[in-house]
Order: C-alpha cells, then sequence, then structure tokens
C-alpha cells in the first residue's frame, strides 16, 4: 500500500461525524453520485443518457474497484507507518438517522412495548449493500474477521453473523449487549443482522443451529424447520465437507426485501414461507427455499468472488447443488421438469431481451466494447441491471453449470467443488496470513483451472459459447424417412440472426424410437450442413406383435394401427438432455406426437408433446390426453399440462366433440361419489397426485367454450357445485389452495358480457350465470373475513375474479376496492393481486389517476417488496408503451418518473433499476416522444453536443476514470485533485488536479464538513462540467462562511461551459437538496418520540463502527484480525 | 232471579254467539258446539217446563254444565260396565245399572218421558262426527297371522308392544346427507355474511344498488400476517392432534419473561436463563442441559470494569 493513497470506504447515507486514524483526526469527503445520477438537466430525458451517467455513478464508488462514497485522508504523520506496513486503525463515529435502505424496521402499529408489537429490524440489500448501514469495504472480494457488538432493548434478541460469545446486560440492566465473534474472514457484504423480540427455536437435531420467528409465529416454525437436517445432510455429503461456519441461524421477518436471502452463517427469510403441517402447497417451496438459502451459505457467502464479473460461478454452483437436492428430494421427474422450465424461461427471456451475458470482460471502456448493445442497462455492475435479468443471469448460471456436469461427469464436478471448500477452509484458517485469504475467493479463471486439474478435460469451447457469450441457440428440425435405403434424413436449421440467438457449432444428440427399439445418435452440427442422414436399425414390421423395447428398457405393448406402415419410426427427439441451451422447434406427424406423449418415460418429452398436441386438434390426440390423464404413474405436472391442452383441443373441436365436456366424467370418475356422480367426495387429500389433479381439472375446465363462445353450461353448474359441496371436516389438510382454485375456475368461465356500449352496469341487467358466480365470490370474500385462509389464498382469488368480472364488462369497473385492499395493513399477497388489478385498470381505462396513485405508493410504502412489485407489473403490464400513443403519456410523468430513478430510488438498487425498466417500457431509450420538442436549433445542437461533448459529458468519461484506476492507483476524478494536492510526490497527476483549494479547506476547517458533503454529493465524478464547477467553487470559498447556502457560488459560477438552463437546473436541485436535508433534521427531530428504539440503534452502529474498524485495520499481527486494506487492485 | 229482559233473547243470543262466535274453528270443536248447544236448548226448555219465564246466562250455562257432566259420567260409566264383562259395546243393561249405581231410579223413566208438557227438541244440526286423528304410524305394522281371523283387530303399531327406538333412524341416503350439508353450511354461511355485512361498513361493487352483492369491508390489520400465516380456529378444530393446546402454553411462558424483564431487570440466574432463551421454557428441563446453544445462555450481568 502506498501511504499517500486515501483510504475508501463505501457507505451511503450515515451520518458521520468525525473519523479517526490510529487515534488522530483525519479528513475525509463524503460523496454520494448516485444519490442524484444526472445533475443540473432539465432537458435530457434520454434513457441512454441516464443508463450511461448511471453506470458511471456506480463506478465511481465502486468497492470491487477500490472506490468508495467516503473518502478518508490518512493523516500525515501516518505516512511512514504505513509505509512499514504498519496498522492503521480506522475509527469512525456515524449515526444512521431514519434510513431509507440497508436497514428495514418494521413496526405495527398496536398498543403495548416494542417486543409486544413484533417490530423487528433487519438488513436487506440487492447485492453488496452493506454500506447502506454502515461504512465499510462494500465488495465481495475483502475479507476480514469481525466482531461485533449490538446492544438492544432487553427484551429483543439481535441475530448476527458469526458465534454468540457473550450477551451483557448493561449497567441500567435495561438493556443487552449481544457480542458476535465472526472468526471465519468474510466480506463486509455478507453481514447481516436482525433484532426483535424473536422466539428461539434451537433445532432439535442439530444444535448448533437455531432458528428465530416473531411471536406467536413458533409452532408454525417448529413445523417447518423440522425438515433442515435433512439439507443439510445432503450438503455436507456430497461436498463432503462440513458446513463451514460454527453455527446457522435462520430469521423470519416480516416484509422482507425478497424471500431468501443468504449471509455468513445466517439467513433472512421471509416470515410467509412458514407453515402448519396442514398446508400441502406451501411444503415443498419452502423446502425449496431452505435449500437454496443453505446452498449459498456454502457458495456466495462462505466462498465469495472475486469480482462481479465472477459471480456466475457462485450462482451457477449454488443453483446447481440446489438442483440436485431437488433430485434427490423431490424426485428426477420434478428435477427435469424444474430444468425444462427454467431452460424455457430462460430461452425465452432471451430471446425477447437479447442474450444474458455471465462472465462480461470490458474492453477498453469505449461504448463500441460493451458486450450487450442490446440492452438499455449496464451489466458492468451488479447495482444496475434488470431485476428480472439477475433472475435469467443466475438461471443461466446453473444451467451452464450442468452443462459441465454433462462435460465432466457429476462425480469430478463435485470433486471441484469439495476442491474449492477443502481450500477455502484451509485458509480460513489461516489467521496470520491474510494473503492466504484469496484462496476463499472464487473467480472465473480458478474455477475453469480447478475444473481442468480435477478432470483433465478442456471445457473451454463449453464456456465460450456460454459463459463469455450470450445468447441461446434456436433449432428448427424437421424430417423425411427414405424408405428405400431405410434413412430417416434430419434437417436441422438454426436461426442465429435474430436477436438473443447465437449459432451453434458442434455435437448434438438425437434420440429416435424405432419399432426395434430406441437409439441414441450424437450428429455434428457443422457451418453449411443441414442435413443429417440417420440409419435406421428396424424394418417396417407393424404387422408382427411383438413388444417395443423403451429407452430405459421397459417393454410396452403399443397399438401401431396409427402409425405409418411404411416408416419404422415411432418418434424423434432433438437435444432430449437439455445438453445444449436452445430452443427446439420440431415437426413431426401428430400421431408420433401422441405415441411420444403415452410411451416416452422422459417428462420433458410429455410436455413437449403435449405443447405439439395443441396444434393437433383431433379425436387421437383427445384420446391420448385422457389416457395421460388417467395414467396414475405419470408425473402429476404432466397430467396438469394434458388438462390445459384438452380444454384447447376441445375448443378447436367444439363442432365435431362428442360426449360431455372435456375432462368432466373424467373428473367425475376420479373424485365424484360412486353413488352419486354430481357430488364430489369429501375431501382427504392423501394422494398429493390426485390433490394436484384434481385442482387443476376444474381450471382447465372453465376455460372450455361452446359454440356462442361461452363457457358451456354445465360446466359452470359442475363447478358451482363443486363449490357448494366442497367437504373438508374430515381432511387433515386445509382446502384453501382447492378453494382458491376453484374461484379460479369460475374467473376462466367468465366471457365478455354481451352489452350495449357506455350501458351502465346495474344489478338489474346482471346475466343469471354471472350473478351466480358473483354470489360465490361475494360469499368467500366476505367468508375470508371471518375465517382467514392460509395466506389468504382466497381473498386473493376473489380479487382477480372480481376484476375479471370488471374487465369483461359484468360489473362496472371501479378500482376503489382493489385500492383499499392494497393498502398497507394488507397480507403481502392479497396486496400484490390487488396492485395488479389497480395496474390492469390503469392500462385498460388509461386513468392518469390510479398510475398516480400507484407511482405515489412506489416512492412512499412502507414494504420494499411492495415497491419493486409496483414496478415490475407496471412494466408487465403498462398503461401505454413506447410504440402507441397515449393520453397518459405526458410531460409531467416524464418527469416524475425520471425523478423517481434519477433520484428518488437512491436508496434501493433494485427499485432504481425497476424504474429504469419500467421508463424504457413506456418511452423507449429516445427521448419520449410527449415531450415538447425543443425549438428547433437546440435539437441541431443538441445532437452535435452529444457528437461533441461526448467525450467530455458522458460515459466514456466514466469508463476512462475506471480504467486509469485500475492501473493507477485508484483514483476518480474529484478524488484525483484531492489526492495530488495531499502528496506533492506524486506530481503527475497533481498538475492536472484544480482541486488543491478542496482538500486545504478541510482540513483547516472540519466544523463545516455536513455542508461540504452536501455540496460535493451533488458533484458526479464524470462530469467535467461540474467538475470545473466545483474547482472555481472552492477556489472560492475560503472568503465564504462555512455555512453560506451554495447558491452564491453558483451564480458566480454558473458562466463557464454550463448553458444557462442547466445551471437554473442545478440550482434548483441544490437548493431541494438542502430543503431536503432540513427535512432531515426535522425529521429527526420529531422521531425523538421514537427515541428508545432509535438510541438502542445508534448505539449499535456506534460499538460495531468501532470493532469493525478496530478488527478491520488491524494487521496479521493481531491474531484475531488482519486484513489488506486496498482492494485487490490495490495490494496487486 | 229471573230476569225477562234477558229471557226474550235469551236462546237466539247464546245461539248467536256460539254461531259465529269461532267461525275458523275445526270440525271437531263445530261437533262440541253443536251438541253443547242442544243442551242449552233442554236446560232452557227445561226450566222453560218448570215454570221460569227468564234465566240469567250464567245459570244457564251452569246447568248445561251439570247436565252435561251428568250425561259424560253415565256414558263413561256405562262403557266401563261393558268392558268389565269383555264386551266393546255398551248395552242397554249396562245404562241401567249406571244409572241405578247412580242413585237414579229407572223405574221412573218411562213415565216422565211420556209426560204431558214436555217439549219437543229438535235434533242436533248434522255435523260431521269429528275425524279421530290418525294415530302417527311408526313402523309397519303387523299383519295377523294365520290362525287370527281378519276381523279381529289390527295388531297396534309395532314401537308399542315390540320395541321403541329412542331415535329416529338418520336418512341412510348419501346424497341428501351431502345435500343437507352442503346447503346447511351454504344457508349458515350466507346469513352470517349477510349479518356482518349488515352490522358493519360494506363495500360495494354495484353503484346503482350498494345492497346487492355486500362485501364486508376489508379492514388493515396492523400485523396481516398473523392472521393470514396461523391456522384459524375451525380448522385448529379439526386437527384432533394437541397442537393448539401446546401452542397456547407456549405462547404463555414466552410472555411471561419479556413481563418479568420489564418489571424486573435485576432477575436472578434462574430468571435470565428465561429471558436469553425467550421459549426455552417449553424445553424440558433435561433437555436443556443438554443443548448449549449460546441463544439459551443466561444473560451476564454488566463488568464493573467494561464501562466507562
Amino acid at each position: 500500500m502506498s501511504t499517500d493513497t486515501p483510504l475508501y470506504l463505501t457507505g451511503k447515507q450515515c451520518r458521520i461525524y468525525r473519523v479517526r486514524v490510529n487515534d488522530l483526526e483525519a479528513p475525509f469527503i463524503y460523496n454520494d453520485p448516485t444519490l442524484e445520477v444526472c445533475h443540473h438537466e432539465s432537458k435530457q430525458r434520454n434513457l441512454n443518457y441516464f443508463s450511461s451517467a448511471y453506470t458511471a455513478a456506480v463506478s465511481a464508488v465502486d468497492p470491487d474497484a477500490g472506490h468508495g462514497e467516503l473518502v478518508i485522508k490518512v493523516p500525515s504523520e501516518l505516512w511512514k507507518q504505513g509505509d512499514e506496513m504498519n496498522v492503521l486503525k480506522v475509527y469512525i463515529e456515524f449515526s444512521l438517522d431514519q434510513p431509507k435502505g440497508g436497514l428495514h424496521f418494521v413496526v405495527p402499529d398496536v398498543e403495548g412495548s416494542m417486543a409486544e408489537r413484533g417490530a423487528h429490524v433487519f438488513s436487506f440489500g440487492y447485492q453488496n449493500s452493506t454500506r447502506f448501514w454502515f461504512p465499510c469495504v462494500d465488495s465481495y472480494s475483502e475479507l476480514c474477521t469481525w466482531k461485533l457488538e449490538f446492544t438492544v432493548d432487553a427484551s429483543m434478541v439481535a441475530v448476527s453473523c458469526g458465534d454468540l460469545v457473550e450477551t451483557v446486560y448493561t449497567h441500567d440492566m435495561r438493556k443487552k449487549t449481544f457480542h458476535y465473534v465472526l472468526p471465519i474472514p468474510t466480506a463486509a457484504s455478507n453481514i447481516s443482522l436482525s433484532v426483535g423480540p424473536f422466539e428461539i427455536l434451537v433445532d432439535p437435531y442439530m444444535h448448533e443451529v437455531t432458528h428465530f420467528c416473531l411471536p406467536q409465529l413458533l409452532p408454525l416454525l417448529k413445523h417447518s424447520m423440522s425438515y433442515l437436517h435433512e439439507i443439510f445432510e445432503f450438503y455436507e455429503e456430497i461436498l463432503t465437507c462440513r458446513y463451514p461456519y460454527s453455527c446457522f441461524k435462520t430469521v423470519f421477518v416480516d416484509e422482507a426485501y425478497v424471500q431468501v436471502s443468504s449471509y455468513a452463517s445466517m439467513s433472512i427469510f421471509s416470515t410467509n414461507l412458514l407453515h402448519s403441517a396442514m398446508i400441502i402447497d406451501q411444503t415443498p417451496l419452502t423446502r425449496q427455499c431452505l435449500a437454496q438459502a443453505l446452498a449459498q451459505q456454502f457458495f456466495g457467502c462462505f466462498i465469495s468472488r472475486m469480482s462481479w464479473a465472477d459471480e456466475w460461478v457462485l450462482k451457477g454452483i449454488s443453483g446447481y447443488i440446489y438442483g440436485l437436492y431437488l433430485k434427490k428430494t423431490f424426485g428426477v421427474n420434478q428435477y427435469r421438469h424444474w430444468i425444462k422450465e427454467e431452460l424455457d424461461k430462460m430461452v425465452e427471456y432471451e430471446l425477447k431481451m437479447g442474450g444474458v451475458l455471465l462472465h462480461p470482460t470490458f474492453g477498453g471502456g469505449k461504448d463500441k466494447d460493451n458486450p450487450t448493445p442490446h440492452l438499455h442497462f449496464s451489466i458492468k455492475h451488479p447495482h444496475t441491471l434488470s431485476w428480472k435479468y439477475y433472475k435469467m443471469f443466475q438461471c443461466k448460471a446453473h444451467l451452464v453449470m450442468r452443462l459441465i456436469e454433462n462435460r465432466i461427469s457429476m462425480e469430478f464436478m463435485l470433486q471441484v467443488f469439495n476442491k474449492l471448500l477443502s481450500l477455502a477452509s484451509t485458509a480460513s484458517s489461516q489467521k496470520y496470513q491474510s494473503h492466504m485469504w484469496s484462496q476463499m475467493l472464487v473467480s472465473t479463471h480458478s474455477f475453469l483451472k480447478s475444473i481442468s486439474n480435477v478432470s483433465g478435460k478442456d471445457i473451454g469451447p463449453l464456456i465460450k459459447q456460454w459463459v463469455d457469450q450470450s445468447a441461446v441457440v434456436k433449432f428448427f428440425g424437421s424430417f423425411a424417412f427414405n424408405r428405400k435405403r431405410n434413412v430417416l434424413e434430419l434437417e436441422i436449421r438454426q436461426d442465429y440472426t435474430s436477436s438473443g440467438t447465437q449459432k451453434y457449432v458442434g455435437p448434438i444428440k438425437v434420440t429416435v424410437q424405432e419399432l426395434d427399439g430406441s437409439f441414441n445418435h450424437t450428429l455434428q452440427i457443422e457451418e453449411n450442413s443441414l442435413k443429417h442422414d440417420i440409419p435406421c436399425h428396424s424394418k417396417s414390421r407393424r404387422n408382427k406383435k411383438k413388444k417395443i423395447p423403451l429407452m430405459n428398457g421397459e417393454e410396452v405393448d403399443m397399438d401401431l394401427s396409427a402409425m405409418d406402415a411404411d416408416s419404422p419410426l415411432l418418434w424423434i427427439r432433438i437435444d432430449p438432455d437439455m445438453s445444449i441451451l436452445r430452443k427446439v422447434e420440431f415437426e413431426q406427424a401428430d400421431f408420433m406426437w401422441q405415441y411420444q406423449l403415452r410411451y416416452e418415460r422422459d417428462v420433458v418429452a410429455q410436455e413437449e408433446s403435449i405443447l405439439a398436441l395443441e396444434k393437433f386438434p383431433t379425436p387421437a390426440s383427445r384420446l391420448a390426453l385422457t389416457d395421460i390423464l388417467e395414467q396414475d404413474q405419470c408425473f402429476y405436472k404432466v397430467r396438469q399440462g394434458a388438462c390445459f391442452c384438452l380444454a384447447k383441443i376441445a375448443n378447436s373441436m367444439m363442432s365435431t366433440w362428442t360426449g360431455p365436456p372435456a375432462m368432466k366424467s373424467l373428473f367425475t370418475r376420479m373424485f365424484c361419489c360412486k353413488s352419486c356422480p354430481n357430488i364430489v367426495k369429501t375431501n382427504t387429500f392423501i394422494s398429493f397426485q390426485s390433490y394436484f389433479l384434481q385442482k387443476t381439472m376444474p381450471v382447465a375446465m372453465a376455460q372450455l367454450r361452446d359454440i356462442q363462445n361461452l363457457c358451456p353450461k354445465d360446466v359452470l353448474n359442475f363447478i358451482l357445485d363443486l363449490i357448494k359441496y366442497n367437504d373438508n371436516r374430515k381432511n387433515k389438510f386445509s382446502d384453501n389452495y382447492y378453494r382458491a382454485e376453484l374461484i379460479d375456475a369460475l374467473t376462466n368461465s367468465l366471457t365478455p358480457a354481451i352489452s350495449i356500449s357506455n350501458e351502465v352496469r346495474t344489478v338489474d341487467n346482471l346475466n343469471g350465470d354471472v350473478r351466480l358466480i358473483l354470489e360465490e365470490i361475494t360469499r368467500s370474500l366476505n367468508m375470508e373475513k371471518l375465517l382467514p385462509s392460509y395466506r389468504n389464498t382466497i381473498t386473493v382469488s376473489c380479487l382477480r375474479a372480481i376484476r375479471m368480472l370488471q374487465k369483461n364488462g359484468h360489473i362496472p369497473s371501479d378500482p376503489s376496492l382493489f385500492k383499499s385492499y392494497a393498502e398497507y395493513g394488507h397480507f403481502v399477497d392479497v396486496r400484490v393481486a390487488a396492485l395488479e388489478a389497480v395496474v390492469d385498470y390503469t392500462r385498460v381505462d388509461r386513468s392518469s389517476v390510479e398510475l398516480q396513485w400507484l407511482l405515489n405508493m412506489v416512492q412512499n410504502d412502507p414494504a420494499h417488496y411492495i415497491r419493486h412489485k409496483i414496478l415490475s407489473m407496471l412494466g408487465k403490464n403498462p398503461p401505454f408503451t413506447k410504440a402507441a400513443e397515449s393520453p397518459l403519456c405526458n410531460e409531467a410523468l416524464v418527469d416524475q418518473l425520471w425523478k423517481l430513478m434519477n433520484s428518488g430510488t437512491s436508496h434501493d438498487w433494485r427499485l432504481r433499476c425497476d424504474a429504469v425498466n419500467l421508463y424504457y417500457t413506456l418511452f423507449g431509450l429516445t427521448r419520449p416522444s410527449c415531450l415538447p420538442l425543443p425549438e428547433l436549433g437546440l435539437v441541431l445542437n443538441l445532437k452535435e453536443k452529444k457528437a461533441v461533448l461526448n467525450p467530455t459529458i458522458k460515459p466514456e468519461q466514466g469508463l476512462d476514470t475506471t480504467e486509469m484506476t485500475g492501473n493507477t492507483m485508484g483514483v476518480h476524478i474529484p478524488v484525483m485533485g484531492f489526492t495530488s494536492s495531499l502528496d506533492s510526490v506524486v506530481g503527475p497527476l497533481g498538475s492536472s488536479s484544480p482541486e488543491p483549494g478542496q482538500v486545504l479547506q478541510e482540513e483547516d476547517t472540519s466544523k463545516k464538513f455536513k455542508i461540504r458533503e452536501d455540496e460535493i454529493d451533488m458533484e458526479s465524478p464524470h462530469d467535467s462540467q461540474a467538475f470545473i464547477h466545483h474547482h472555481l467553487n472552492i477556489l472560492e470559498r475560503p472568503s465564504t462562511p462555512g455555512k453560506e447556502p451554495p447558491a452564491v457560488d453558483q451564480a458566480v459560477l454558473s458562466l463557464p461551459v454550463t448553458p444557462l438552463p442547466s445551471s437554473f437546473g442545478k440550482e434548483s436541485t441544490s437548493s431541494s437538496k438542502h430543503s431536503g436535508d432540513h427535512h432531515h433534521h426535522h425529521h429527526h427531530h420529531e422521531h425523538k418520540k421514537k427515541k428508545k428504539k432509535k438510541h438502542k440503534h445508534k448505539h449499535k452502529h456506534k460499538h460495531e463502527s468501532k470493532d469493525k474498524e478496530r478488527d478491520s485495520h488491524a494487521f496479521s499481527n493481531s491474531p484475531a484480525s488482519g486484513r489488506s486494506v486496498r482492494s485487490p487492485s490495490m495490494s496487486d | 232471579m229471573a230476569d225477562p229482559a234477558v229471557m226474550a233473547g235469551g236462546f237466539s243470543a247464546i245461539v248467536g254467539r256460539s254461531g259465529c262466535g269461532k267461525a275458523t274453528s275445526s270440525p271437531a270443536e263445530n261437533y262440541q258446539l253443536a251438541r253443547r248447544r242442544t243442551l242449552q236448548v233442554v236446560v232452557s226448555s227445561l226450566l222453560t217446563e218448570c215454570g221460569f219465564e227468564s234465566a240469567e246466562k250464567a245459570t244457564v250455562e251452569s246447568l248445561t254444565e251439570m247436565i252435561q257432566s251428568y250425561i259424560s259420567e253415565v256414558g263413561r260409566c256405562a262403557k266401563a260396565y261393558c268392558e268389565h264383562t269383555a264386551r266393546i259395546t255398551p248395552t242397554l243393561s249396562d245404562a241401567v245399572v249406571t244409572l241405578n249405581e247412580m242413585g237414579f231410579n229407572v223405574d221412573t223413566l218411562p213415565g216422565y218421558a211420556k209426560r204431558s208438557q214436555r217439549m219437543v227438541i229438535t235434533a242436533p244440526p248434522v255435523t260431521n262426527a269429528p275425524v279421530i286423528p290418525k294415530a302417527l304410524i311408526a313402523g309397519q305394522k303387523r299383519t295377523h297371522p294365520s290362525h287370527i281371523p281378519s276381523h279381529f283387530p289390527e295388531f297396534p303399531d309395532p314401537h308399542t308392544y315390540i320395541k321403541t327406538p329412542t331415535f329416529r333412524e338418520p336418512v341412510s341416503d348419501y346424497q341428501v346427507v351431502r345435500e343437507k350439508a352442503a346447503s346447511q353450511r351454504r344457508d349458515v354461511e350466507r346469513a352470517l355474511t349477510r349479518f356482518m355485512a349488515k352490522t358493519g361498513e360494506t363495500q360495494s361493487l354495484f353503484k346503482d344498488d350498494v345492497t346487492a352483492f355486500p362485501l364486508i369491508a376489508e379492514r388493515p390489520s396492523s400485523i396481516p400476517y398473523l392472521s393470514a400465516l396461523l391456522p384459524s380456529e375451525l380448522e385448529l378444530q379439526t386437527l384432533e392432534e394437541t397442537d393448539s393446546s401446546e401452542q397456547d402454553d407456549q405462547t404463555d411462558s414466552e410472555n411471561t419473561p419479556v413481563n418479568n424483564l420489564n418489571d424486573d431487570p435485576g432477575a436472578d440466574k434462574e430468571n435470565s436463563v428465561l429471558l436469553a432463551g425467550g421459549v426455552v421454557p417449553s424445553v424440558k428441563v433435561s433437555e436443556e442441559n443438554m443443548i448449549d446453544n449460546p441463544y439459551l445462555r443466561p444473560v451476564k450481568k454488566p463488568k464493573v470494569r467494561r464501562k466507562k
């Protein structure tokens, strides 16, 4: 480490009082460019500009690159010591006042003490977000050991990372201090905290594992956690490695940010995952969440990543071992179904949005080197990603891991993981050699090296294809059978020109089921060869009655009358093992699909054939589907799929359909009483497969339509009877999901009302059937108030049904009901359902009032998940799009959204990216069309400006900075001046620095820090105008008193480069900023009422910061700690 | 005693009253009223015969009552005598014996009947004899076995001499039972929700008729997850397991330490175990000793030198 470089720490929204380094007061700057992404700029409204500015802002404080919001100048007295690699102890005194992000407080508004009210707090964030609640080096690659102390009210429990060493009362015995020690080197980003009046459950199987839940939920916790030890055993067994931490804690909190978040030795879950033994549907979901959390404990928390570009390895491994767990616990069918589902989801996303790139490499930092030009956001940082993209990223990561497994075998795969883990655990025990700790970080390179070491195989092409390159493969297949040569002529074409696709060259597996058996062929996809000849093994011989061997060795009798007499081919599958990230559109005859559905034992094949059969509405397809529905041995999800397919086929065959409505007799036979077929059996739900089928069939049946395009009367009455005769008294399971699906079935049966347009919907002109439906819905919804169902599933379904009734014109369209259900204070699922209805209403009725209401909620709702959800739902179901005109699209909305993403969402990365997404959906990349055209001259000007000013204003600047940082000493622009001015030795840099005054000033008048910070905040490092501005500002400074409003400076300074409007913009932002600050203060006073809690946290932070810093900056001579102060790029 | 004014309209008044008094009476009542009216006529004629010009209404009524009692008694006794001799229809001799028994000299009867001044009384108006209400038939009556002639009385209901079931045979038809249960539940639910909707705030789906499909107004709760996650009481009932009682115990014991803590921060060591553990008390004491979990350990008292 060189002495002259300042320390960079990350920290957001903290109020920093003082910083001391080795007991010496140290000057510091606090500058968070992401608070407001674009400054003094009122007319620019194009997303390209925003994205690049945002990327630059995030880069400027990227802890991975050694940057941060908090820059501390090491006092010159310590420089020498620094040279000698001595310990620097940094002490930061700070408080966090009403944090908007990072920590979430849930304080129910009821009588009683905080503990009685179930008030709790927990840390949250997307990726590395720890800086939101304490200053740290918020990078996954900066490891250190930790000692944490939390002083909380005596009725509360503080759960954090590491081992709880002791709990001590404070002197007044009103508070307790929890002392935690985490001896395993851990990145700050993996540190979390959760405080609340938790009920404590020690896992009965593993006493090191402790579970925490909110008051009254203990019985649910007991049941939900009764399974965890099996997951532990599974992972430890396959990884042949013990769980790396000495303890594990699960905390279940309300208003969780995400369902599952893993931190070192603890995981924070949504409390809504808890369930009682009566609940069927939630059980597998909760177990899957637990398994995910635990997988991330090994890969993600214990083993951390070297840089953002290596994220895919961790997500991939944790996703992959989670998949292994799925396979073991839920069976191969479920596993393959899941893989198919994930693959389809990802392929769909990539084809729609363009590719997902797992391992981005950034070259020169020029725009044209952007690896993902198709995206409206940068993938350079996790914090600029759209949430959906990140989900697909995770999806792709584990799929690619599976591809690697296919290539090198699972055994080697697990050996690689074991190697990574054992290296890491050896390194973690090296207390005195912190340089060893880099073994705990995984990088793409090291991972690939381990693979080649362990397996001896070269997986380079695979990595190149799927990891270093985005996009998927799209195959079209068709075939012909050449009877003379007895050869199958297969043609496989590719589409590699449309977005999100790439060309695939290499082997592909094709499975051909013939009369004599199933045969695998590996074909080479090459540049120009489309046709592949595959010799058939069997002669056509349909007359001989002989059992037909299947792939799995089973031999079955088939009725071969349907097939082509000349061909021995039963069905063909391309890439049956999903060993390419692809979409296959394959053409084969309908009977082949039917054979495939009936006799192929692979669930993926069955699902594919179900999808294909939709296009063949024939009695034969109907029969095949019905047979599958009746087959108990068939995977239940396939049967569920068959239900919907059958409904579609029935609708297509409407005129020729004979017999009762599809599935009705089947349902009657399976689920109704023998003596009275119109009455359903009383519920037992003993067989879960039947249970799921019973739930699905009515929903699918309700999609049936008759010639008038109405739901057949038979079907509707049938569903109404199911509701009427539903009897759950003797059941040990709850029927809430079943009842909810019956309501869904009613919803599905709705068709548009026939009425004169503009007619007011009244009770009197309500259609008779609809009246019955409405009565059921009303009653169910009302009953929910008296006997609420688990997760209020029925309310959710009822709300959807009501919206459907409105949409179809049966009842007046009115959002007020939904708005009341969407208010804070309802169960989150209910809120989301209600919000979805409001979003839909906004689109259909083009209501600006509702849109405003939604956007207000995005800004003000206490629950972060809801805010995120609103924006993503608006993105999915937008009130208008860039393609269409809409009265909603106006300047005010543009400004509002712009403000939202520019400054309104600085406390939550995810939310900001959601806002960006929405903006993109509504307005596209360029300037929104609804904005008034600027005067002609300006247009040109703008264009020109873009061309000319680009090098100075725009992203290049930011990117350049970063690059320079990597090579030299980690300086970015405003700081560059700072650095150089501090250190006269570094002449070259200093000469370019226009800001000596700033630093001197800061050293002299430490009192001014706060106000100075505010001003600095407004400067973005990538904005050269602001830069000069600032510089001049500083020169002016000594003559101005410490607390002057900055407007004075600006008035003086606006002349140089900045156009007039911009300066106005700036002024307004700065003043608003100040008023905001004022507000902040005000708040502080106001909230003195909540002093107790507040105080507690202040305390906590002080302690923590003290200890953390003490530890983290102590060097290797202290056994408990030791770390390299600089980021990797620095220490190199 | 006699009141001529009343006398004149006496009969008609009585007759009139009884005639229209209860227009809606049942056939049986009509029958009895007709008899009674005849008796009244008899009493009145006897009185006239005896020389009374008028009589008070109450007197006539009393005399009617007396004569009715007397005749009834004669009938009852005659019936008793006849049954005594194992017959079912009374004969003349039964009546004679009865009258004698009651201290009436039968021999004087023919003379009295032939007296000259007797008045002829019209027969009572023909009314239908009251239909004997059908006895509740429970079960199948047995038919006569072959050795009993068919003119013998029928067997009585089996429950009178074979067995009397104390409960009604449940309707065994499954369909009906289900139907009934379903509609009962539906009715209860509907009534309950309607009641709740009537008595509380509602939301409506229609603007023209706010009462058409009333929805009970939603009410935000401060802790929404509790009602959404915990099983409802109804569901708990169906679970025969003792989960619920366990749960109560736990929440109770959970609350206590919190209170202790607020009231008595300087609790002794055992108490502090409770404080740290939160729910630990529900764990058996023996188990507790075995489990070494830092969250179950006692909270330490502050060391004096630790803090400044």
